[in-house]
């Protein structure tokens, strides 16, 4: 019997994972830096509904402003209240303090009231050389696609007239085949997780995640590339005590995933938004009006979040495909206070985890891991229920 | 009985009986009281009616374009109105404070998630949602569709465009044609359109109604009482009376010519005037009777006007059917209080706050900073330079417009009274 390999552990000797994970620590990767000095443009994206898509094939490289390494947000105090979430606080100290002084623009969508606040903000108080806000429908539907698509036409045309570029079909196709390509191989990594012994941890799988908005795209789908070899080649790692999901928004730093671990318990798959599987569900098709199909993936195809009317059925029927389809022992539900989409969202979730007797723990977090104690405490008491329960 | 109407047979008990005792007084009844109770009444009466006679009644909010289903004579409700109204004779507070609705949410919503969860309101055959002006209008619905009473009822949800240029009017014009369609298929009925137009007109001479009472309040001193055009205006307007409503019109006339011999008197209706309040949002459920009565009283403070009494209105083209739509498609999602100063940008909140105190002659801006506007809190700073560039003191603070309890009334007042005193206003002696 050879050496016990704890999960992921084998993973730090991939030198693509580990350039990955450098990638995420500071605002300004190595590889965005290089990207830069050779005159690349970066734009910034806030948040998780930008069609990234159309400013690659303008020949820049979106990048999701994350405030890794914040510790304060006195500087937003001045434009938010207390009732605004600690996320957007972060965001805008980090901006006003110029770590993201290396962006050359920024794309917003009406994502939720803080988002959208934090945008115009953003533009009445720090320069930046350009600026663009997307008024994304909250309904899934066949005319949202054909209006969203008018209103991606609009958004081509001003990159066109900001940046000098053409962004042609050809171009446009080659940047939708490049995005999904990278959704394949996540999806590829991901359903390694379904097997017993899972070869790479929740954590490492959500700063792999992370990494792909931390530097140009087809940088990280080379790494991404390398990875999938790396980890097929791993050998069978510690059996989890048990098999959790996680669902919710959005989570930009692995360190709550690392807390959740460090307690005997495996994050195997989760429903996050765009770090997390939602956003490499599915491909963005190329079959038929380019700009319509991206579109069409951005409000129809991809599996919903709630700021999408009436679209719980798929949500919660998604979250339980996930958990059989990765044999999860129970639901982490993560909530970022003052967040109502989220927390009503909850409510409801618990109403449906309740009556498919689907184990589920709820936290309340803030943007920067606090309480990390009193977390890790009530996260062991789920996993100790879980497994009480199973024996 | 039928689920819902426990609750409202209650309020018809309530309210015909606050009713009987205005009537009572005879002469010196006070007429706006009387006609306004009567509305009421009527309004209770109507919906109790519908559901127990099965027919159509459609939950909807007040940016749904009511004019369209007064126009399809379908009969509809906003499921917290009542609730909000009744709030002083129930316990739903109460519940709230203990339920496991999300306690970093609008009580409104909370109200709401929780009056049809535990059948505080009648149950409609159809739903129609508004999907502005907060995260949690969205949310609300996705709660009232988890409650097994309402999980099977046809819905259908207006998408409110983030801009206004024509293209967003137009999509959203498109949207009501949707809507309509649903509607008649669902129902059975046919939009007439003809008939469509004369709800249009009615409803434009209410607004101009409401705009003419609007005028008045201009004068100084203010000759009605705090609040009392947004609170009466807001209810007949939007949730208690098909749209043009000769009761309405007649509402606004009777408070119209008493306001205007105040006016021709120079007669305020809060004795020794010294200053004059713009309220930055919706009124909620106790600022007019818990916080405006104080300010008078021991200020001479009046809040003269607020979001929810400004009337922006502007009267709806009624040549074609796709222009009404249009009319009642920016009326929705851009005349409206809440959704107009939430929905998009920054701009028309600024811009109504110049226009309202300029227009009403304010001395200061009370932003209530409600903890279910989480946009509009991140206006803040928008706020501050605006009132610093017009001159104009701002008092911000933070509450639960529809729970007196969130931040307490008696902290709220030594805040205000502490501000007064950095403004160097006395109380009256």
């Amino acid at each position: 019997m050879g050496k016990e390999i704890i999960v992921g552990e084998e993973l730090a000797d991939s030198a693509a994972y580990r350039r990955l994970e450098a990638s995420i620590q500071e605002p300004e990767s190595e590889e965005m830096r290089a990207w830069k000095d050779a005159g690349g443009k970066v734009i910034g994206c806030l948040y998780n509904n930008i069609p990234e898509e159309l400013i690659v094939a303008a020949g820049l490289t979106p990048y999701r402003i994350r405030a890794v390494g914040s510790t304060g947000a006195e500087l937003a105090d001045s434009r938010f209240s207390q009732i605004n979430c600690s996320l957007v606080r972060h965001l805008y100290d980090s901006a006003k303090r110029g770590r993201f002084d290396f962006i050359d623009g920024l794309v917003a969508a009406n994502d939720c009231d803080h988002m959208r606040k934090l945008y115009e903000n953003w533009k009445a108080t720090i320069d930046e050389p350009y600026f663009y806000f997307l008024g994304f429908p909250k309904k899934h539907g066949e005319p949202q696609a054909a209006r969203l698509a008018t209103m991606l036409g609009d958004f081509k045309k001003s990159l066109e007239g900001s940046f000098g570029v053409e962004v042609t079909d050809e171009k446009l196709r080659a940047a939708i085949d490049l995005l999904n390509e990278i959704r394949q191989l996540q999806r590829e990594l991901r359903d390694m997780c379904t097997s017993d012994d899972p070869p790479i941890s929740g954590a490492q799988m959500l700063t792999v995640a992370i990494a792909g908005d931390s530097m140009p795209k087809k940088v990280y789908r080379d790494l991404l590339r390398q990875l999938v070899i790396d980890v097929r080649c791993m050998g069978d790692a510690t059996r989890p005590r048990a098999r959790l999901v996680i669902y919710g928004g959005e989570i930009d730093s692995p360190e709550l995933l690392v807390a959740i671990e460090s307690q005997g318990a495996l994050v195997v798959a989760d429903s996050l938004g765009g770090f997390g599987s939602r956003n490499c569900a599915c491909d963005v098709s190329t079959t038929g009006d380019l700009l319509f199909d991206l579109a069409h993936w951005l409000v129809v195809d991809r599996p919903h979040e709630p700021r999408t009317f009436n679209t719980a059925p798929e949500r919660y029927a998604y979250v339980d495909g996930i958990c059989k389809e990765y044999g999860a022992d129970g639901v982490v539900q993560v909530h970022v206070s003052m967040c109502d989409l989220w927390s009503y969202d909850r409510l409801n979730f618990d109403r449906h985890a309740g009556m498919r007797n689907i184990p589920c723990l709820d936290l309340d977090i803030e943007y920067v891991l606090s309480g990390e104690g009193q977390l890790k405490t009530r996260v062991q008491a789920f996993v100790e229920t879980i497994t009480d329960k199973e024996r | 009985m039928k689920r819902g109407l426990e609750r409202w047979y209650r309020y018809k008990e309530v309210f015909s009986g606050a009713l009987s005792a205005e009537e009572a007084k005879g002469e010196q009844a006070n007429p706006v009281q009387l006609a306004f109770l009567k509305i009421v009444v009527d309004h209770v009466d109507r919906i109790i009616g519908c559901v127990e006679s099965g027919k159509p009644l459609a939950s909807i909010w007040y940016g749904n374009a009511p004019e369209i289903f007064a126009a399809l004579g379908i009969d509809w409700y906003c499921p917290v109105d009542m609730v909000l109204a009744s709030q002083a004779f129930t316990s739903d507070l109460a519940e709230v404070h203990t339920s496991s609705t999300p306690d970093d949410s609008c009580g409104l919503i909370q109200l709401a998630a929780q009056a049809v969860e535990k059948g505080y309101v009648p149950t409609p055959n159809s739903i129609i949602a508004m999907l502005e002006p907060c995260d949690a209008q969205t949310s609300v619905h996705d709660a009232w569709l988890s409650v097994d009473a309402w999980s099977d009822i046809p819905t259908f949800a207006l998408d409110y465009p983030y801009g206004s240029t024509q293209g967003d009017f137009k999509y959203f014009a498109d949207e009501l044609g949707r809507m309509i369609a649903f509607l008649e298929d669902l129902y059975g009925v046919k939009m007439d359109w003809d008939r469509l137009r004369e709800v249009c007109e009615t409803s434009n001479q209410m607004y101009a109604a409401w705009s003419d009472l609007n005028d008045l309040l201009c004068a100084v001193p203010c000759p009605l009482p705090p609040m009392i055009s947004a609170e009466l205006g807001w209810n007949v307007t939007q949730h208690l009376l098909p749209p043009g409503s000769p009761d309405a019109i007649n509402l606004f006339n009777l408070l119209s010519a008493g306001a205007r011999q105040a006016v021709e008197a120079g007669i305020g209706a809060v004795p020794h005037e010294q200053v004059r309040i713009l309220w930055a949002d919706l009124d909620g459920t106790w600022a007019a009777s818990m916080l405006a009565p104080w300010l008078a009283e021991k200020y001479g403070a009046v809040i003269v006007q607020t979001f929810q009494g400004h009337t922006p209105y502007l009267p709806i083209d009624t040549s074609s059917p796709e222009s009404m739509l249009l009319g009642v498609g920016r009326r929705s999602i851009s005349e409206v209080p809440m959704i107009r100063q939430a929905r998009g940008s920054v701009g028309v909140f600024i811009e109504d706050i110049k226009s309202m105190v300029n227009d009403y002659t304010i001395d200061m801006v009370f932003f209530p900073g409600h903890k279910g506007h989480k946009d509009q809190s991140a206006n803040i700073g928008f706020l501050r330079e605006t009132c610093h560039d017009i001159e104009v003191p701002l008092f911000a603070f933070t509450c639960d417009l529809f729970d007196p309890t969130w931040v307490p009334i008696d902290q709220l007042k030594r805040s205000i009274d502490e501000f007064f005193e950095t403004q160097e206003i006395r109380p009256l002696g």
